[in-house]
């Protein structure tokens, strides 16, 4: 059995001062509160705020998930609500488009138009918790748009509104590619942040490591991922969108994947809130401290959790939690141990909630900021992460930062490489994991079985059906107005800001098919990017009407 | 190791899917072993797997699914058989619910592999199993 982190560095069997030699407590750690923030960014730690304990929504209709979100707020999750979307949203097609009737709610919330976000959040306050709409880079404006538009229906100040819903363009490398274009969810990306950040809006976009790791990337390539990622995005939007770098600095968040080596994972998390502070500090030359305290949220991860024996789930999901907890974090979402199965049953859900409830409540974990500071382990630790992944980002910003490293390949090699020697390493059983390749349940004998939540394609297909009904209610000249606004501004260069068109369009009840196929004509592409449909609105006809 | 033999395999997400890691995964594991690995990637239709599967001529298909959007194989299966493919087994690995297996087989489904299955489970099953294979004749 392998005794090494998965970023290679061999582990002794026991540590002294000698393993963290040069090691100062104000220049590694300082108070927390204090620079370089390796301990985090209050005092009173989870005493003054307790992570947001909150859980994955999104499977069904909008009017399913609307359900599940108030039996969370019963649950006890009343910090934030976090939405998944399904793959037809994430892909900005329709589900009435014929790929999208196949799958709409398969994998998530179905929401492609300010309709659906309306009958999701029925009931369901857009104020006092964090609104967090998750699912891949594409949407990022949509979702924005949703936000700004109900809350003005609401008469809600959106600057009263605070979560995420933009998300970073990379992912699409990161083992989970979607279907628009790179420089499209780039461009896209950029004008919701600049959008939020010029309006004073405190919605966050997601530049996270996540979906990296959960692909198979290591402690150490998460790190160098995330701060590549930070400062190409964070640079382009001072040097391109012009941008104090200390108002941009309130715009990322890392939502980083917590696996099952504990001390590890501490460790991931120390180092990446030092490593984030250094950058902000000498790179951009910070002028707030606030600048330097990069949010972190936790997912317990996933690709841990266990198709066998699915209740072993419950017990890597409790670890997990409790490193995330004493790692630090802002948030938490916690898998489930239906994950290997399903998006969460109610118990499987009620049972995740409950993990985060007990570490919080029960433990006594959140009673002290970062106990773990001062162990030599968990130091040299720290350390070990800190210089391997400096060794990545150096590489990647000699390749020309995240976009260069992308166009070579680099960073795609790099992830396909180690999630091939994951799988060889439990293939040969160099790691061991419960119930797959070790003690796997006796020939004959079945596991205990859980529920798993389906939706069956009749499912999908009355989401479609509705759809291409309800689209034919609109005010389809308004949607026309709109949408060729849109397509105008859209031709008006990469730095012209599409939010307010997107908004305008988004409010008339334009769907994300329409506003993304729309975008996409202006940039010379098809407006389906499955090329089966084509764009049902004149646009030219009506580019002289004036626009509402 | 040539267990493949140069027998010629599709690897392929299906509709929406976007999760790559496990075909890529087992693209390498079928090179390694000695198959021609036809990668499509993501973004595929049903209908863009069965003509790639006709052009190259391929003795399997695989599918990574990590979407749970079925319906898109059983609308594969269907369109293998009315192109009559049906001496071409597909195969699907992925996190696929039990009661989800049975109604894939039933689809025409050739074996699903699981999370958990090991390299030489899949290399064993296509060199035995794929048309063309020696031990199909």
């Amino acid at each position: 059995m392998k005794r090494e982190t998965d970023y290679g560095y061999s582990i002794k069997s026991y540590y002294t001062p000698e393993d963290v030699p040069e090691w100062s407590y104000e220049t590694n750690l300082g108070d927390p509160g204090s620079f370089p923030y390796t301990r985090g960014y209050h005092e009173q730690g989870y005493r003054s705020r307790m992570w947001t304990q909150r859980m994955t929504a999104g499977l069904g209709t909008s009017k399913e998930a609307n359900k599940v979100l108030h039996k969370y707020r019963e649950m006890g999750q009343r910090g934030g609500m976090c939405v998944i979307s399904d793959r037809v949203f994430s892909s900005c097609i329709d589900p009435d488009h014929p790929l999208g009737r196949r799958e709409a709610g398969v994998l998530g919330w179905p929401g492609c138009s300010l309709l659906e976000f309306e009958e999701l959040m029925d009931g369901v306050p857009l104020t006092g918790q964090s609104i967090t709409l998750l699912g891949s880079s594409a949407p990022s404006a949509l979702r924005l748009a949703y936000v700004v538009a109900l809350a003005e229906k609401r008469g809600i100040d959106p600057r009263e509104v605070h979560g995420s819903v933009i998300e970073s363009p990379f992912e699409n490398y990161f083992g989970q590619t979607d279907v628009q274009p790179f420089d499209l969810n780039l461009k896209l990306f950029l004008d919701a942040s600049e959008y939020v950040i010029r309006n004073g809006i405190r919605m966050r976009a997601c530049i996270i490591s996540q979906h990296f790791q959960e692909s198979g990337g290591n402690n150490a390539q998460a790190i160098a991922i995330e701060l590549s990622m930070l400062k190409e995005l964070c640079g382009l939007l001072v040097d391109e969108r012009g941008l104090d770098f200390d108002d941009v600095a309130l715009l990322p968040y890392e939502l980083v994947s917590v696996g099952s080596r504990f001390f590890e994972e501490i460790a991931k998390v120390r180092a990446t809130r030092r490593m984030w502070a250094r950058m902000a500090r000498e790179h951009f030359k910070a002028k707030k401290d606030k600048s330097c305290q990069l949010l972190i949220a936790v997912h317990t991860s996933g690709r841990t959790m266990t198709y066998q024996q699915p209740l072993n789930n419950i017990a890597r999901c409790a670890i997990q939690t409790l490193a995330g907890a004493i790692a630090g974090c802002t948030a938490l979402d916690n898998a489930t141990l239906d994950n290997a199965y399903a998006e969460p049953s109610a118990l499987a859900a009620r049972l995740s909630l409950n993990t985060q409830h007990i570490v919080a409540y029960e433990t006594g974990a959140a009673d002290v900021v970062d106990p773990l500071a001062g162990s030599y382990f968990v130091e040299c630790l720290t350390n070990r992460v800190e210089e391997a992944a400096y060794r990545i980002l150096e590489e990647i910003d000699s390749l020309g930062g995240m976009i260069a490293a992308i166009e070579k390949g680099y960073i795609q090699n790099m992830l396909r490489e180690e999630a091939n020697k994951k799988f060889r390493e439990l293939d040969s059983n160099e790691r061991l994991v419960v119930g797959v390749n070790h003690l796997p349940l006796p020939e004959g004998e079945e596991d205990f079985p859980i529920p798993v939540q389906e939706v069956h394609a009749s499912d999908s297909e009355e989401i479609a059906a509705r759809m291409q009904q309800w689209k034919q209610t609109r005010d389809v000249e308004l949607v026309n107005r709109t949408l060729t606004r849109l397509h105008e501004d859209a031709r008006r260069g990469e730095r012209f800001n599409l939010m307010p068109s997107i908004i305008g369009a988004v409010k008339a009840y334009a769907t994300a098919g329409e506003v993304m196929g729309v975008i996409r004509m202006a940039r010379g592409l098809d407006y389906d990017p499955f090329k089966m449909i084509d764009c049902p609105f004149p646009l030219r006809e009506a580019a002289s009407e004036p626009v509402a | 190791m040539n267990k493949g033999n140069g027998l010629k395999v599709i690897v392929s997400m299906i509709g929406l899917d976007g999760h790559t890691t496990g075909g890529e995964v087992v693209s390498m594991i079928l090179r390694d072993a000695g198959f021609e690995v036809v990668y499509l990637g993501v973004n595929q239709t049903p209908e863009m797997i069965v003509d790639a599967a006709i052009q190259e001529d391929v003795d399997a298909i695989g599918i990574s699914s990590h979407a749970s959007n079925y319906p898109q194989i059983e609308r594969l299966m269907q369109l293998m058989k009315e192109r009559e493919l049906d001496d071409v087994p597909v195969i699907c690995g992925g996190n696929i619910p039990p009661q989800q297996i049975e109604r894939l087989l039933a689809s025409g489904v050739a074996r699903i592999f699981t999370p958990g299955s090991g390299a030489d489970e899949i290399v064993d099953y296509l060199a035995a199993n794929a048309r063309k294979s020696q031990a199909h004749g």
